[in-house]
């Protein structure tokens, strides 16, 4: 056997030394015999021509040599591969558009997978990623439902993890929070994550120079010590190594630079310099702020991990009943997240929809160039008949109609990559902002080796139902009949009408979920603003930062600043504020203190601190009462203007102005009432705008201690209106603020229409995309019904040619052939309102103001599928009228 | 039985012996064969490549380039060990068949 083997690769890789050898070889013999026929005195003429008579056919021995060497498989390959680059040179129009459809196809599906790679599936750059693990909790009322499950924690919670876990290394970390950064006389605004001693080693990644934090400089009090990210090193620092032991201000307070981590490192979210935790059991600690991210013990399972973090879970109930005030019929649980699907939670399911939706159609597409396909076997029946009344085989002929498959899909997918290149380059640009992406989308040799497997895939998909169809061929009516001319149309008809009806079913979920998402952004869209957002600047400042811990010192920063920015040419208005509409602002409980309303709750607002022009500015309008005016300080009256939300919600129809509301010990009189604005309610990303119950208050009548709080998670905006473009403000605002205090930094430019644009980033992202997609399978089907209409005209000439001989009228003959096409469609659309049932439920969380069962959108796309699907019958059917039966009935 | 004709898979047993007797090319092969059967052995020329190709494939025969009588480059085939082997095997079974089916021509019919 292993010679045979050896022989066979040896043969394979050698194949043209081995034809050129074999040629050498068979030529010695024929001119040694030539010249012993001469030697025996015939002359060389005859001596040649007996050779040759004697020799027998060179072609075939030499086949016969090459099959002794075993090399019939890879040369029936090579011939096949031949004979179908032929094919498709003769049949262009087929190629193309078999080319086209799967280089679009393919294309699309390559470029979704760099991010389903991207996201899902390449490793996360730590050591032993498949053993990190974050820790997820979530609440459930006895009998009742469980509650939304968090990845965030209690310091409680926290400190349990950290004392009791035996099974995990854990290590805690905050979101990463916006400050000011000085160093070497300069401001610079950088990204500072919190993270807990061991929150490196935990990940697996040791700092490139220096050390990470101890626990003696994670707890409060602790030294103020800094790692700082590579990249932020080299960039204030010049990679100096002399910077460890130095201090920096961050924040306005100094910090010892004790490490730096190493290159593209990069943690839960983008940082630029880490400080330690110093977690606590109130305050910030007080609620659900930390993360925690945990390595599985060396030798422990994720079963036996599973069930500590049980046990712990129970534990954390028992103290948040007793701490935190927490039901006693609610239970609470904890349990292990993946760290990878922890980091990629939010994006999972719109990335899923989009994986589906291109996977869609590419089976689109691969029933498409079956349809081709089965159209072009049609027409060369007579060839594969005449190949099998030759021996030449049904499995043969299998055989080489799907190397055509194949040969068309290995060119499609070759196409296809082009494409996908180009899609991962748009992607780069929209998904990573949008998806919150941070591996890098790329075309490595997983993603390729994905689009070679679908060309593998979608080659069998649309080359076997051709093929066996092709091999079915009944050979004597065929040869006897001279092929094309039955009046029943030749081969069977009912697989590719299969194919159709299953193309248009699928189109038809494509292009409800992209009517669905477009309805979703236009109604985000047409959302009443509920201000003027042309015309206006908005820039952020954090306020984290020692210097600005008072009330005092914020109000001296904004009154100055703001002075300085009203007085440039151009602006109509300047005011600061924390939070500006369509944003997550910042939420708080407050209570109704007097009137019907007061009934104790606590109800969830958003809560803003504004200067007074902040209505004006933005151009809130306001409906009673007054603004917040000038004379609101800190030794005046405490005052809030709420909106008209909070008025309908809490108020019960009492006068709200008057009305006292405040928190556990103040009390602020209700002043005015203004309009309400879109807010985005949650972090999550795919959470819309909506108008929500809000409470403003002037920032000078806020506490010392409420600032600090609010800035370490908030930072507040500078606000100008002017008449002219705001962007060229930009510089004016700049020195402004820069006169006031040099050392702090603008944290980053958005005009208010930006600021609006990106809130519906996500959905205007997914209602392209969608779109996109279904427009291309709406193609597809026309394209699809298109074709099998014109493979029935051209297959049923005869049989029409006769009708309308015998009194049939252009009308009846193209009625019944429209009649065709479309009702397939509807066949399909009926399929397809099946499918969108099951669609709806991956779809519920991206809809917004429309139901993801919408009837209006499923009966507007199957209206507009039909009329086009008629369109497309409607085309091919004129060619009946031209016609001419004489002409056709001749031809018997 | 034909002159041109030879029994299925006796061309291999001829081949592998005509090389144990010393390397030969294909058409020294096809001389010797001719030769040592006095002419009444004619080969098919066209089959005796396929043959050849198949006894390497197989490992019976090896092959290597070399200079001909006149000069000119010519594929040697030399046997192998495991080719000597199978000619041995093969001999020793064409021998055992040759006698028996003798025997069975050779009856005598007990009446006659």
């Amino acid at each position: 056997m292993m010679p045979r083997i050896r022989a066979f690769f040896s043969a394979l890789l050698r194949r043209r030394r081995m034809e050129d050898d074999l040629s050498t070889e068979l030529r010695f013999h024929m001119d040694a015999y030539v010249d012993d026929l001469v030697a025996r005195g015939t002359t060389r003429a005859e001596a040649m021509r007996r050779a040759r008579i004697e020799f027998g056919p060179v072609e075939e021995v030499r086949e016969e040599c090459r099959e002794a060497r075993g090399l019939r498989w890879p040369d029936e390959l090579r011939r096949n591969v031949r004979y179908a680059l032929r094919v498709f040179r003769r049949s262009p129009a087929f190629t193309i558009a078999a080319l086209a459809t799967l280089a679009l196809c393919i294309g699309a599906n390559t470029a979704i997978f760099s991010v389903v790679d991207a996201v899902l599936l390449r490793p996360l750059p730590y050591p032993q990623p498949e053993r990190l693990t974050m820790l997820g909790a979530s609440m459930m009322r006895k009998g009742g439902k469980t509650g939304d499950p968090t990845l965030s924690h209690t310091g409680e919670n926290w400190f349990l993890v950290r004392d009791h876990a035996s099974a995990l290394e854990a290590a805690a970390f905050s979101g990463a929070t916006g400050v000011n950064l000085a160093a070497g006389g300069k401001a610079e605004y950088v990204r500072q994550q919190r993270v807990s001693a061991g929150f490196f080693h935990v990940l697996g990644l040791g700092p490139a120079l220096g050390r990470e934090f101890t626990r003696d400089e994670d707890r409060p009090g602790g030294a103020s010590v800094a790692v700082l990210s590579h990249a932020l090193w080299t960039r204030a620092f010049h990679g100096d190594a002399s910077v460890l032991g130095r201090p920096i201000m961050l924040r306005g307070e100094p910090y010892t630079v004790i490490g730096v981590m190493p290159a593209g490192l990069r943690t839960s979210t983008p940082a630029d310099v880490w400080t330690p935790l110093r977690a606590t059991t109130n305050g910030e600690g007080g609620g659900w702020n930390y993360g925690i991210v945990a390595r599985l013990a060396p030798g422990v399972s994720w079963a036996q991990a599973e069930a500590q973090a049980r046990i712990l879970g129970e534990e954390a109930g028992r103290n948040l009943h007793r701490s935190a005030g927490l039901p006693p019929d609610v239970a609470v649980s904890m349990y292990l997240v993946p760290f990878q699907s922890g980091l990629t939670g939010e994006v999972r399911t719109p990335l899923y929809v989009i994986w589906a939706a291109v996977g869609a159609v590419l089976l689109i597409g691969c029933v498409n160039v079956a349809g081709l396909l089965l159209a072009q076997g049609a027409s060369r029946t007579r060839e594969v008949a005449t190949r099998i009344a030759l021996g030449g085989g049904r499995a043969a002929v299998v055989r080489q109609l799907l190397t055509e498959s194949l040969v068309l899909a290995l060119c499609g997918s070759a196409l296809g990559v082009l494409f996908g290149y180009a899609g991962v380059l748009a992607l780069r640009r929209y998904a990573l902002e949008t998806m919150g992406i941070w591996q890098s989308i790329e075309l490595n040799a997983r993603v390729l080796g994905a689009t070679g497997a679908m060309a593998l895939l979608t080659s069998v998909l649309f080359g076997l139902i051709p093929a066996l169809e092709a091999a079915r061929t009944n050979l004597r009516p065929l040869l006897d009949r001279g092929g094309a001319r039955g009046s029943s149309g030749g081969p069977r008809r009912w697989p590719r009408r299969v194919l159709v009806v299953g193309e248009v079913a699928l189109s038809f979920v494509l292009l409800v979920t992209a009517g669905l998402l477009v309805r979703t952004f236009v109604n985000l869209m047409s959302l009443r603003p509920g201000f003027d957002s042309s015309g206006v600047l908005t820039a952020k400042i954090s306020l984290l930062d020692a210097r600005y811990s008072t009330s005092r010192e914020v109000n001296r920063l904004m009154d100055q600043s703001l002075a300085r920015i009203r007085a440039l040419p151009g602006v109509t208005g300047a005011a600061a504020g924390l939070g500006l509409p369509y944003e997550r602002p910042l939420n708080d409980g407050l209570r109704v203190l007097d009137g019907p309303g007061a009934d104790g709750e606590f109800h969830s607002v958003n809560l803003f601190y504004i200067t007074p022009e902040y209505f004006r500015v933005l151009r809130i309008p306001l409906l009673r009462g007054r603004e917040i005016a000038d004379s609101d300080g800190p030794r005046t009256a405490p005052v809030a203007v709420v909106n008209e939300a909070f008025v309908e919600r809490f108020l019960r129809g009492q006068d709200a102005l008057g009305t006292h509301i405040g928190g556990e010990k103040d009390s602020r009189a209700i002043v005015g009432v203004v309009g309400t604005v879109q807010q985005r309610d949650d972090w999550a990303a795919f959470v819309a705008p909506a108008p929500r119950p809000a409470v403003y208050i002037p920032v000078t009548q806020t506490e010392d201690g409420f600032l600090q709080l609010v800035h370490t998670w908030f930072e507040p905006s500078w606000i100008v209106r002017t008449s002219g473009a705001p962007q060229s403000l930009i510089p004016g605002v700049t020195r402004a603020v820069e006169a006031v205090d040099p050392l702090l930094p603008f944290a980053g430019f958005q005009t208010m229409d930006e600021v609006r644009a990106g809130s519906m980033r996500a959905q205007r992202f997914h209602a392209i995309l969608a779109g996109t997609l279904g427009a291309l399978a709406l193609l597809l089907a026309a394209v699809g019904i298109y074709g099998l209409v014109a493979n029935s005209v051209a297959a049923r000439t005869r049989e029409l040619g006769i009708r309308m001989a015998l009194g049939a009228t252009n009308g009846s003959a193209m009625g019944g052939v429209i009649a065709e096409g479309v009702g397939l469609a509807l066949a399909g659309v009926a399929a397809g309102i099946g499918l969108s049932a099951l669609a709806a439920g991956l779809l519920r969380s991206m809809m917004f103001g429309v139901s993801a069962t919408d009837a209006a959108t499923l009966a507007a796309t199957a209206c507009g599928l039909l009329l086009v699907a008629a369109a497309a019958s409607f085309v091919p059917a004129l060619r009946i009228t031209r016609l001419n039966p004489a002409e056709t009935l001749r031809h018997e | 039985m034909g002159k041109n004709e030879l029994l299925q898979g006796t061309l291999d047993m001829l081949i592998l012996k005509a090389i144990s007797l010393g390397p030969l090319h294909g058409y020294g092969v096809l001389l010797r064969i001719q030769q040592i059967s006095g002419g009444a052995l004619e080969i098919l020329q066209g089959s005796l490549y396929p043959a050849l190709y198949r006894l390497e494939t197989r490992g019976w025969i090896g092959s290597e380039w070399g200079e001909s009588e006149n000069k000119r480059r010519a594929k040697y085939y030399r046997l192998t060990a495991a080719g000597r082997r199978r000619l041995r095997e093969e001999t020793e079974q064409w021998n055992r068949m040759t006698s028996a089916i003798a025997s069975v021509l050779n009856a005598v019919s007990e009446e006659s």
